[in-house]
């Protein structure tokens, strides 16, 4: 079992799979050997890690994003008139 | 004929076009490097706080508006950009006309009149609307503006975004304060299915919601574009700071002093001179003032620098009872036109209203204020997933524009402290009337109104220890810069009072031109680049027809 991926999952409440699906598991369990929870969240679910944002896709892959089921700002594209329609319930 | 261009940005660009495509050899001139785009898209994602500069290169030789000293009662809160393509690289892409009204705000309202009419310029809206490449639809602008019969815009009206559906049912045909309301599509500088006879440069704006500051899919209109399609006789030099314009004894423009650069990080240069038969200014209104300043021309009117304007912009956010789906596609696809006039005008601002579908991203930071917000709260695991899914989705704001009035206390003047190149940097003493005060407090009071017609919780608040706060009447308020800078080489009918008359030409110099948003003697309420892009052509029409025959019947594809 993997102790960081465990306590992220704990604390995002997103699953491991989810989590690893991201790719980003090994650079963040590198960042946050000595992180608090609250800075884990943030580095999961903004990637922001202490004020800078490691790489462009921990931007991409914030899982604050994904709870609201939007791609972040400039990332992926919905696709045109994409915006018109009401948006699907998010699967919680 | 030998034409200078100072600035290859927005106002620059569509000059130089038409000017080389009617056979004038033109030189444009232009102080900030080139940004590739992937490169730009990529520091977008990267960069913690997504400000509107930030994906774009910078050099120490040319610095942006960060480098403005503010010395008024307020600061000026507008960033512009030099880089090739300019602050028109980073612009939103909102492309409303100004009303009839808005040339007369001496009449019925307050600041300067302008020397000409919304029916003049009318011809020139269509061709910008065509060289631009503006989704719109003809009838629905007609709603609140007179466009010319039969016009059709080169794209059909974007598709609106599910959030102003819901705001349309509820507000179209109420009313506050005997306005009728409606919710009027908005004309955009992005890519949208084309009206016959109409070839899109770009792909079709594919919903990346990042429109400012870079469209990844290059859907919006940049002035790249225009470069892209220059004749052969059109010469762009980057990297070239023009810091002086020689006139000779009869105020005939003769040439520009430049310093050209080559590495982005030091001020080490080398000077050069380039003579021209004709000069055009076109590098944003503070820097054009600037230069003026720094020549030591075009001012027997004491009016260069003065006036500068802008839109404060207040903000005011709230949630829906329901997902309504924010960030997904443009920023704003539609408004609320019914409080750019009125007679309320003689006494407040008139304001329009953008309805802003980026959640609360501009007005408070989200999602990262809100999962920060939840964190702080002890929310963990799957309380704080339905917790941020929960408030973001149903997030809206409302974004006011609200006119500033011609004022020759706010100014551009030259600052003691210099730039790395040894020129003076520009110093703003900004400040807002009570007209503009009032105009931003009734704007507030509509937005409260709006917010219980639809059911919405209103989560807006300004606090003293934020940035640009201020009280009036009581009521704490706060403004945001709309990037609309304007009024510094003011135009008017007269050489007394006012620095470029009708064709953007300085009065004082029978060859030298200010063009850009400083000439502009009022913004109104709308976003103010496609007005500008309009008198550019317009300016540029006159050049070629003062010299050979007319160009509009040539340039404008528009019906
Ligand atoms: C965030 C943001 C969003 C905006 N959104 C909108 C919108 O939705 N709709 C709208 O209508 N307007 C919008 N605007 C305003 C719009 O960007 C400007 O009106 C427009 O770009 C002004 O055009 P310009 O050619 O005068 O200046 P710019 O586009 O800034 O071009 C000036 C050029 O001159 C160059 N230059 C400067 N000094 C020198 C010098 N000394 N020598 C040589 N070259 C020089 C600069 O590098 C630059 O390339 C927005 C602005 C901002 C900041
Ligand atoms: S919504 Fe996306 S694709 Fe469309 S213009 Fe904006 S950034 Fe470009």
């Amino acid at each position: 079992m993997d102790a960081f991926v465990e306590l992220s999952a704990e604390l995002t409440g997103f699953s491991a799979e989810e989590l690893r699906s991201t790719g980003l598991v090994e650079q963040y369990r590198a960042l946050a050997q000595d992180a608090s929870h609250a800075e884990i969240i943030e580095l999961w679910y903004t990637g922001v890690w202490r004020g800078v944002i490691p790489s462009s896709r921990a931007y991409a892959e914030g899982l604050a994003w994904k709870a609201v089921g939007v791609a972040p700002p400039g990332t992926r594209a919905p696709g045109f008139g994409s915006w018109e329609h009401r948006p699907r319930r998010s699967s919680l | 004929m030998r034409a200078v261009v100072v600035g290859a940005g927005f106002a620059g660009s569509l000059i130089a076009k038409v000017l080389g495509d009617n056979g004038f050899s033109v030189l444009v001139l232009e102080a900030g490097a080139d940004t590739d785009h992937d490169e730009a898209v990529e520091r977008f994602r990267a960069s913690r706080v997504k400000s509107p500069l930030r994906p774009y290169r910078t050099t120490v030789a040319a610095p942006s508006s960060d480098y403005l000293i503010n010395t008024g009662p307020f600061d000026y809160a507008s960033p512009y950009l030099r880089m090739n393509g300019g602050t028109g690289a980073a612009w939103t892409g909102i492309t409303p006309r100004m009303h009839p009204d808005d040339f007369r705000t001496a009449d019925i309202g307050r600041g300067r009149n302008w020397p000409i009419s919304y029916d003049d310029l009318e011809p020139y809206y269509r061709a910008a609307e065509w060289e631009i490449g503006i989704a719109a639809d003809a009838d629905e602008q007609r709603q609140h503006l007179p466009v010319a019969e039969g016009y059709r815009y080169p794209m059909h009206a974007l598709p609106r975004t599910y959030l102003d559906r819901v705001v349309a049912s509820v507000v179209d045909g109420a009313s506050i304060d005997g306005h009728e309301l409606l919710v009027v599509g908005t004309p955009q500088a992005r890519n949208g299915k084309p009206v016959d006879g109409y070839r899109p440069d770009g792909n079709l704006c594919a919903g990346y919601a990042s429109c400012v500051p870079i469209c990844p899919e290059q859907a919006k209109y940049t002035p790249h574009r225009t470069q892209k399609r220059w004749s052969g006789t059109v010469e762009l030099r980057t990297r070239c700071v023009v810091n002086r314009v020689h006139a000779d004894e009869f105020g005939r423009v003769t040439k520009v002093s430049y310093q050209r650069y080559e590495d982005d990080t030091t001020g080490r240069h080398t000077r050069h001179e380039e003579e021209a038969d004709v000069v055009i200014l076109a590098a944003h209104a503070i820097e054009n003032a600037k230069l003026l300043l720094m020549s030591g021309l075009a001012n027997s009117s004491d009016q260069v620098g003065r006036n500068l304007m802008d839109h404060p912009a207040l903000l005011t956010w709230a949630l829906m009872p329901q997902p309504v789906g924010p960030f997904r596609g443009p920023g704003s696809t539609t408004g609320i036109e019914a409080f750019r006039g009125g007679p309320e005008r003689g006494r407040r601002a008139p304001f329009r209203i953008e309805i802003g579908n980026w959640g609360w991203g501009w007005s408070a930071g989200s999602p990262d204020s809100d999962t920060a917000e939840f964190v702080a709260a002890g929310l963990r695991g799957t309380a704080l997933r339905r917790a941020v899914a929960e408030r973001v989705s149903r997030q809206f704001a409302l974004q006011v524009e609200v006119e500033q009035e011609a004022d020759p206390a706010n100014r551009v003047t030259l600052a003691a402290e210099r730039d790395a190149l040894g020129n003076p940097r520009p110093s703003l003493h900004y400040g807002l009337s009570d007209y503009v005060k009032d105009g931003l407090l009734a704007a507030k009071r509509v937005c409260d109104q709006l917010f219980e017609m639809l059911k919405a919780e209103d989560y807006t608040s300004y606090k003293p220890d934020e940035e640009r706060y201020f009280e009036h009447n009581g009521e704490p308020l706060r403004y945001w810069g709309a990037g609309h800078g304007g009024g510094t080489h003011v135009m008017g009918s007269s050489r007394r009072d006012s620095v470029v008359d009708q064709w953007q030409r300085c009065w004082d110099h029978p060859n030298l031109y200010a063009v850009g948003c400083g000439s502009m003697p009022s913004l109104g309420t709308s976003n103010p680049s496609i007005t500008m892009a309009a008198l550019a052509l317009r300016t540029a029409d006159h050049l070629v027809s003062s010299r050979v025959e007319g160009v509009l019947g040539k340039m404008s594809k528009a019906p």
